[in-house]
C-alpha cells in the first residue's frame, strides 16, 4: 500500500469523522429547538395552577391522595433538623414524612431524636426492598408523621427502597434530604393525580438552583441568583432540563428521567418492580425506564406526567471541582441504563418508548458528548488541511454555540413570559450573561466531564463521590 | 472535499444566526418590560390602592376617587377580586353590583369567549366569584357546551361552589362521566352536589350504572349530612361488587351515625379484604368498641394491609391495647391495599 493511499484513506477518515460529528450536533439542536416550540406551545395552552394553594387546599383537600415523603439521609448532622422541619410544614392535607439515615457517620439520627422527641419503635416493613440491615425504627411524641429509618449504609438507592417499604400511602414522594421543597410543592405536584383517571404512574417537578438564595429554617426566604459563574451556568442548564426537554417530553409522552431530588410516584408501582437498582450510579433515570419498560410490558395504559413550575430547589455544586464528579456520575448512570435497557432500543413493542426516546438518549448522551467535543477538534483542522469546505467548519460552529444560545437564551425568554420567577431584571441579564458564556469554555469542560463518565462505565467503577456542597447562603 | 454543496452550509450558518439573533431579542424585550414594570412598582402601587379605596368608598356609599388616570380593567378586576374575599353578605352584593356597572363582568364573559382555555379558565374562577345569575347562566352555558372537557369541569366546580350545579343526572351526561373512570375530581363534584339533590342521587342508583360509578354515588351519599340515606346504604352494603360495599362502608362512616353498626360489623368478615379494611376503618370512625373482639381477630388476617389497619383501630378503640404484645404482622406481601389504608 503506497503512502498516498494511506492519506487518501487517513483524509477520507477524518472527512467522515467530521461528517458524523456534524449530523449528530445538528441533530441534537434540530431536537432541541422542537422541544423548546413544543414547551412553548405546552406553556401557552396550559392552565395556571390557582392562584394560591390555599384554594387548591380548599377545593381537594379530602381528595387529595397521603404522601410519604422519604428523605434519604448521609451524614447530615448540620442541617437535618431543620429539613425535617421544613418537611413536616408542608402544605398537604395527609403527608408523612421518612427520614432514612443511610448509616451516618456523623450524629445525624442523635440530632432527629433530640429535636424531635423520638423513641425506639416498632414499625412493619410493608415491603422489604433494602438490601442492608435496619438498625432501628424511631416515632416521634410530638409529631405523629414523622418516622426515622436508622440503617447501615447503602447509598442513597438503598436508603429510599427502605422508606419505600415502610410507606404505607397511595403516593410516595422522594427527595434529596438538603431539598427545598416549595412550602406548596407537594400540593402542586399532586394536582395531576387529581384529574387522574387510573393512569397517573408518576409526576416530575422543576427544580431550580438554589445557590445565591437566602435560605433560613430550611425554608426559601429570597430568590436571587449566584455571583459565581459556574452555578450560573448551572441555572441556564437546569432551566433547559426542566422548562424546555422535560416539558416536551412529557406532553409527547417520552418523559424518560423524573429527577431524584423530587419525584413523586405511584407506591405500588415503584414496589412491583423492586423500587430503585442498587448496582446503578443513575438510580434515578434507570428507575423510570425501568417503570416504562414494566408497564410496556404488562402492556398496561399508563402515562408520566411534568409539572414545570417549581416545586423543589437545590444546591449545585459551587465549582468545577465537585461538578466534574456529578456531570460523570449523570453520564455513567446514562450509559449503564442504556445498556441495561438495550433490548427496548429501536424495538417497536416499547413504542414511542422503544423508537423515540431510547434513541434520544444515545444521541444525547452516548454519541453526543464524544460527537461534540471531537467536532471542535476535526473539523477546523480538516479545513484548514484542505479535506472539507471551509463553510462547513463555520456552519459546525453556527450549529453547536450560536444555535445553542439561542436554546438556552429562548430557554429563559420562556421562563420570564410564563413563570417569572427570576427575582429581577438585573438577575434576568446576569443569567443571559451566562447563557452567552457557557459557550466559550463551561460547556467544553462539561462535554470533557462527560467523556470521563464514559471512561468510568468502561472501567466499571462503582465507586460514589458526594458532590461537595458549600451550604445555602454560601457563594 | 464537499459533501453538501456550501449553499446548504450557508443556509445553516444564516438560520442559526437568524434563530439566536430573533430570540436574544425577544429575551432582550421581556428584560426591557420586567425593567419598567419594576421602575413602576411603586406607582402601580399607588394606583392599585386608590381603585381598592375608592372601590370601597363606593361600597359605603361615599363619592368615588376623581383620578382614575391607568385604571385598566385588569387592574379594577384584580382589586374586586381581592376586596371581595374580604367582604361578606349586602357589602359584598353592593360590589359585585358596581363591578358589573363598571362593566367588568361583560369583559370578563368576554375573556370566557376566548380560544385558548387557559384564557377562560380564568374567566371562569372570575366569574365563580362575582356569583351573580348572568355568572352562573354563562357558567351553565360553558359547562354543557364548551370544547374542551377540562373547561367544563372546571365550569362546573365553578358551579358547585355557587351550589348552583344542575342535577346529578344532568352533570353526570354533560361531562359524559359514565364514559371514563371517575378521577377524585368527579368525586368531588358529586360530594358537592349531594346536599342538593339527595333524593336524586338515591333515585340514580337504581340506574343500570357501571359498579364503579354506583360507587361513587355512595360514596358521595356520606356527604349529604343526612342519615334519611341509611336505607340506601345498608342495601349497597350487601351489593354482589366490592368496591359498592366498600363505599356505602365509607358514606357510613363519614355520616358518623351508628344505625349501620350491623352491617358494618358484619362486614368485617367480607370475603374481601379492601371491604373488611373499610369495616375496620368504619367501625374505629364510629367507635364501636362491640366490633373490637371482632377487629382482634383481624390481626391474624391472611392480607397484610387489613392486619395494619386492624391494629390502628384497636389502637383507638382499645384503651387497654398493648401494642408491644401483637403478634408479627409481616407475613406475606399482600396484594396493595394502600389507597384504602
Amino acid at each position: 500500500m503506497s503512502w498516498s493511499v494511506v492519506q487518501d484513506m487517513a483524509g477520507d477518515a477524518i472527512v467522515a469523522v467530521a461528517f458524523f460529528c456534524f449530523i449528530v450536533v445538528f441533530l441534537r439542536n434540530m431536537i432541541g429547538l422542537a422541544q423548546l416550540l413544543i414547551a412553548a406551545w405546552v406553556f401557552a395552552t396550559r392552565i395556571e395552577p390557582s392562584e394560591s394553594a390555599r384554594e387548591l387546599w380548599q377545593r381537594y383537600a379530602d381528595l387529595a391522595l397521603p404522601i410519604t415523603m422519604i428523605a434519604p439521609a448521609y451524614n447530615e448532622e448540620l442541617s437535618i433538623v431543620e429539613s425535617v422541619k421544613a418537611l413536616l410544614a408542608l402544605e398537604y392535607p395527609e403527608h408523612e414524612v421518612i427520614v432514612v439515615n443511610d448509616g451516618s457517620k456523623d450524629d445525624t439520627v442523635g440530632r432527629l431524636i433530640a429535636a424531635f422527641d423520638m423513641y425506639p419503635c416498632e414499625r412493619t416493613q410493608v415491603a422489604q426492598l433494602q438490601q442492608t440491615q435496619i438498625r432501628q425504627t424511631y416515632a416521634s411524641r410530638r409529631f405523629p408523621n414523622l418516622l426515622v429509618v436508622d440503617k447501615e449504609n447503602g447509598r442513597k438507592a438503598d436508603a429510599a427502597n427502605a422508606g419505600l417499604g415502610f410507606a404505607r400511602t397511595p403516593l410516595v414522594c422522594v427527595i434529596d434530604a438538603d431539598s427545598i421543597i416549595e412550602p406548596d410543592g407537594l400540593l402542586r405536584a399532586a394536582e395531576p393525580f387529581m384529574h387522574d383517571n387510573g393512569r397517573l404512574v408518576a409526576v416530575g417537578g422543576a427544580i431550580r438552583v438554589a445557590n445565591g438564595c437566602t435560605v433560613k429554617g430550611g425554608s426559601l426566604q429570597k430568590i436571587d441568583v449566584a455571583k459565581a459563574l459556574v452555578p450560573r451556568f448551572q441555572v441556564v442548564e437546569y432551566l433547559r432540563a426542566f422548562l424546555t426537554a422535560r416539558v416536551a417530553n412529557a406532553q409527547t409522552g417520552t418523559l424518560m428521567l423524573i429527577s431524584g431530588a423530587f419525584g413523586l410516584f405511584r407506591r405500588s408501582t415503584l414496589v412491583e418492580i423492586g423500587g430503585y437498582r442498587h448496582d446503578t450510579v443513575g438510580e434515578d433515570l434507570e428507575l423510570v425506564v425501568h417503570l416504562h419498560r414494566h408497564l410496556r410490558e404488562q402492556k398496561r395504559d399508563y402515562r408520566f406526567a411534568f409539572i414545570p413550575d417549581i416545586v423543589c430547589w437545590t444546591e449545585a455544586p459551587a465549582a468545577l471541582k465537585g461538578l466534574d464528579n456529578q456531570r460523570a456520575r449523570w453520564q455513567q448512570g446514562s450509559l449503564e441504563t442504556l445498556v441495561r435497557h438495550r433490548g427496548m432500543m429501536f424495538n417497536p413493542r416499547y413504542g414511542r418508548i422503544g423508537l423515540l426516546a431510547m434513541p434520544h438518549i444515545l444521541l444525547e448522551d452516548v454519541l453526543g458528548p464524544p460527537a461534540e467535543l471531537l467536532g471542535y477538534l476535526v473539523l477546523p483542522a480538516a479545513a484548514l488541511l484542505g479535506l472539507l469546505d471551509p463553510m462547513m467548519a463555520v456552519a459546525f460552529f453556527f450549529v453547536s454555540i450560536v444555535f445553542g444560545t439561542g436554546l438556552s437564551v429562548g430557554t429563559l425568554a420562556l421562563e420570564e413570559q410564563q413563570l417569572r420567577r427570576t427575582p429581577s431584571a438585573r438577575s434576568l441579564i446576569r443569567i443571559g450573561w451566562a447563557a452567552l458564556l457557557e459557550n466559550f469554555g463551561y460547556r467544553q469542560i462539561n462535554l470533557w466531564y462527560r467523556i470521563q463518565g464514559v471512561r468510568r462505565f468502561l472501567k466499571k467503577d462503582g465507586t460514589w463521590a458526594a458532590v461537595p456542597r458549600l451550604g445555602f447562603g454560601a457563594d | 472535499m464537499k459533501i453538501f454543496s456550501s449553499g446548504l452550509y450557508e443556509t445553516v450558518v444564516w438560520g442559526s444566526a437568524a434563530m439566536a439573533g430573533v430570540v436574544v431579542v425577544i429575551f432582550l424585550l421581556l428584560v426591557l418590560r420586567r425593567y419598567l414594570a419594576e421602575r413602576q412598582v411603586d406607582a402601580n402601587k399607588r394606583i392599585d390602592a386608590a381603585i381598592t379605596r375608592s372601590y370601597l368608598r363606593r361600597v359605603a356609599g361615599h363619592r368615588p376617587e376623581t383620578d382614575d388616570a391607568g385604571w385598566t380593567d385588569e387592574r379594577r378586576l384584580a382589586a374586586v377580586s381581592q376586596i371581595q374575599a374580604l367582604l361578606r353578605g349586602g357589602e359584598r352584593d353592593r360590589l359585585m353590583q358596581i363591578a358589573e356597572l363598571d362593566g367588568l363582568l361583560a369583559a370578563t364573559v368576554r375573556r370566557s369567549r376566548r380560544w385558548r382555555r387557559s384564557e377562560r379558565v380564568s374567566a371562569i374562577r372570575l366569574l365563580q366569584r362575582f356569583g351573580s345569575e348572568l355568572c352562573i347562566a354563562r357558567l351553565r352555558e360553558l359547562m354543557a357546551r364548551d370544547r374542551s372537557p377540562r373547561v367544563r369541569v372546571e365550569a362546573a366546580f365553578a358551579l358547585a361552589a355557587a351550589h348552583a350545579l344542575p342535577p346529578p343526572r344532568e352533570t353526570m351526561r354533560i361531562l359524559r362521566m359514565t364514559d371514563r373512570a371517575p378521577s377524585r375530581l368527579d368525586s368531588a363534584l358529586l360530594r358537592a352536589s349531594v346536599p342538593d339533590y339527595r333524593e336524586q342521587f338515591v333515585l340514580l342508583l337504581e340506574d343500570d350504572l357501571p359498579p364503579v360509578w354506583r360507587a361513587q354515588l355512595i360514596d358521595a351519599l356520606g356527604w349529604s349530612g343526612d342519615v334519611a340515606v341509611m336505607p340506601a346504604l345498608e342495601k349497597a352494603a350487601g351489593d354482589e361488587d366490592p368496591e359498592v360495599r366498600g363505599a356505602a362502608l365509607r358514606a357510613s362512616a363519614k355520616l358518623g351515625h351508628p344505625g349501620g353498626r350491623e352491617w358494618i360489623m358484619a362486614a368485617l368478615r367480607d370475603p374481601d379484604a379492601n371491604v373488611r379494611v373499610q369495616a375496620v376503618k368504619a367501625s374505629e370512625a364510629l367507635g364501636l368498641r362491640d366490633a373490637v373482639p371482632q377487629i382482634r381477630d383481624l390481626r391474624e388476617d391472611s392480607q397484610l394491609w387489613v392486619r395494619l389497619r386492624a391494629e390502628q383501630a384497636l389502637e383507638a378503640l382499645d384503651p387497654g391495647y398493648d401494642t408491644t404484645a401483637r403478634p408479627p404482622l409481616a407475613r406475606n406481601p399482600a396484594p396493595d391495599l394502600s389507597n384504602c389504608a
